[in-house]
């Protein structure tokens, strides 16, 4: 499997730092983008421990895949791995959080994704999001854990009067701010010709899908297309970080 | 100069100096924005008229209140108090200090919150809730037959059997609760019933309630006749029947023959 990858973030306007974090692996064909909450710096640190959580413990893995391969199949043990990783970065969060008091309050969205053997594992906790881009066919991967998606879920109203916070900006699930969470994983066959695009909300909430789909069919090269998406969103004034990482399936073919 | 003071639960959220026409709704064009649902676009007007400043209420969906009156178009004097939604506007007719207008709401990105397990589920449980509620009473008729009692079978507690006639009923110690629990370190809230149109929903809030001994894995449950029910400490027994007590005034029939022996109306029922 042959990938071609790039990366592009920027510091949300007016803010003393970027708390987004991303994870650009490609021989490994390993990628992460997380977007980190919780006051003053903690943000950054919940983000940054993800990150890193995730790539050692999938570096500690890597050997370990293909054995366990005879028995559960690749593509599996590959999501489960991925997923554990992300849980492990929940609890070396929240004890860290646990232990410093002036960073309880801290936690951090994920987005991962695994490309090995012609499948794209992602697991992902919180709003940052994961998109598959084919043949000018643009498709969500994931769905936002926030209050929105929760209310819509259940068939309620999402502007019943009590809410004082817009829904959206309310999420329900983030990596690092209890002892466990929940991690979703979806798997996608990916072929030649695909993209990835993996991207915090400081990018989703300004530009569109259409945009994010019309740049790939124009653009092609995974640097252009980040440096162009992080451009168009920070012209709109948005005030978040905002960060995009998006992988070209050059030849799926091959280990 | 006179000014607009907006609260919400008696915190200030903002200031703005009255101009000789202004207006208050969510949208981004007013001169005061209250980005809240419950708060129309465009929601009231308050201009300059002679000398003195009048409200005019735009047609919101909400209305417009002073001083807890509904208007459609009134004098405003010092100190009265506009209700616009769930926000509170302040007229102070007498400022003298330039008020310092708060940071716009919007756009609110990057001011994530986090909502815990626990109480974004007791959120949802809620707000189901109050859609069961506005249900029933949109049609009261055929759903008030529908009724269901719970026996108390191992515990303490102030009633032996309980009906359940409104759309959610709550087990806990709070004053609210239909079975009231007794005793220190009592959940507030341990379990709430809800009624909806497919029958009879438990939903756990403490993490703690256990329906024919399983816990809830989805934290909700729908309750069938003959179920025994676990919260707060109580072991109760769920029966359906046929019609409700406080209509026909006769003991109902339940389907497994688990009718209360003798039946209660709960005194806090209205």
């Amino acid at each position: 499997m042959r990938l071609l990858a790039a990366a592009a973030t920027e510091k949300g306007l007016g803010r003393e730092r970027n708390e987004d974090v991303y994870v650009l692996h490609v021989a490994q064909g390993l990628f992460a983008v997380c977007d980190g909450m919780g006051g003053a710096s903690a943000g950054a640190i919940a983000s940054q421990i993800a990150a890193a959580t995730i790539v050692h413990e999938l570096q500690q893995a890597k050997t370990a895949a293909t054995a366990g391969a005879l028995h559960e199949g690749p593509h599996r043990t590959q999501s489960c791995r991925l997923a554990e990783a992300v849980r492990e970065s929940n609890r070396l969060i929240y004890t860290d959080g646990q232990q410093n008091p002036e960073r309880c309050e801290m936690g951090t969205t994920v987005v991962s994704a695994w490309l090995q053997h012609d499948i794209a594992s992602v697991a992902h906790v919180g709003d940052s999001r994961a998109y598959l881009w084919r043949d000018t066919h643009f498709q969500i991967l994931t769905q936002d854990h926030t209050l929105l998606e929760a209310l819509a879920g259940e068939g309620l109203d999402a502007s019943c009067e009590e809410l004082e916070e817009d829904p959206r900006d309310v999420l329900v699930r983030v990596v690092g701010r209890e002892p466990e969470v929940d991690v979703d994983v979806v798997e996608a066959p990916v072929r030649t010709g695909d993209y990835l695009v993996l991207c915090t909300d400081g990018l989703t909430r300004v530009v569109s899908d259409t945009t994010m789909n019309a740049s790939i069919s124009r653009l092609r090269e995974p640097q252009r297309i980040c440096d162009y998406l992080v451009q168009t969103a920070a012209r709109s004034g948005g005030t978040d970080d905002i960060t995009v990482v998006v992988v070209q399936i050059v030849d799926a073919a091959g280990a | 100069m006179p000014k607009l003071v907006v609260k919400f639960d008696e915190r200030v959220l903002a200031e703005y100096p009255v101009d000789s026409e202004m207006t208050i709704g969510r949208l981004p064009d007013n001169a005061v924005v209250i980005d809240n649902p419950a708060v129309s676009g465009h929601h009231a007007r308050i201009f300059l008229e002679g000398d003195h400043y009048v409200v005019e209420d735009l047609r919101s969906k909400n209305g417009t209140y002073v001083n807890e009156q509904h208007v459609v178009r009134g004098a405003l004097r010092h100190r009265d108090v506009l209700l616009i939604g769930k926000h509170k506007v302040v007229f102070d007719a007498v400022a003298t200090a330039e008020p310092v207008p708060a940071p716009r709401r919007t756009p609110a990105l990057g001011r994530t919150a986090y909502l815990n397990t626990r109480k974004h589920r007791e959120l949802l449980a809620r707000l189901r809730a109050e859609r069961a509620r506005a249900r029933s009473q949109s049609e009261p008729s055929a759903k008030a037959q529908a009724a269901a009692f719970l026996r108390v079978v191992d515990g303490q507690t102030d009633h032996q059997e309980y009906w359940i006639h409104n759309p959610v009923s709550f087990i806990g110690s709070s004053e609210e609760a239909l079975v009231r629990l007794q005793g220190w370190l009592k959940p507030r809230t341990a379990a709430a019933i809800v009624q909806n149109d497919a029958g009879f929903t438990v939903t756990d809030f403490d993490g703690r309630t256990l329906v024919n001994n399983q816990c809830l894995p989805d934290g909700s449950q729908q309750l069938k006749d003959g179920d025994m029910l676990e919260a707060g400490g109580l072991v109760m027994r769920f029966g359906l029947a046929v019609t409700s007590p406080a209509e026909s005034g006769t003991e109902p029939e339940s389907g497994q023959g688990t009718s209360p022996a003798s039946f209660t109306v709960n005194s806090r029922e209205p």
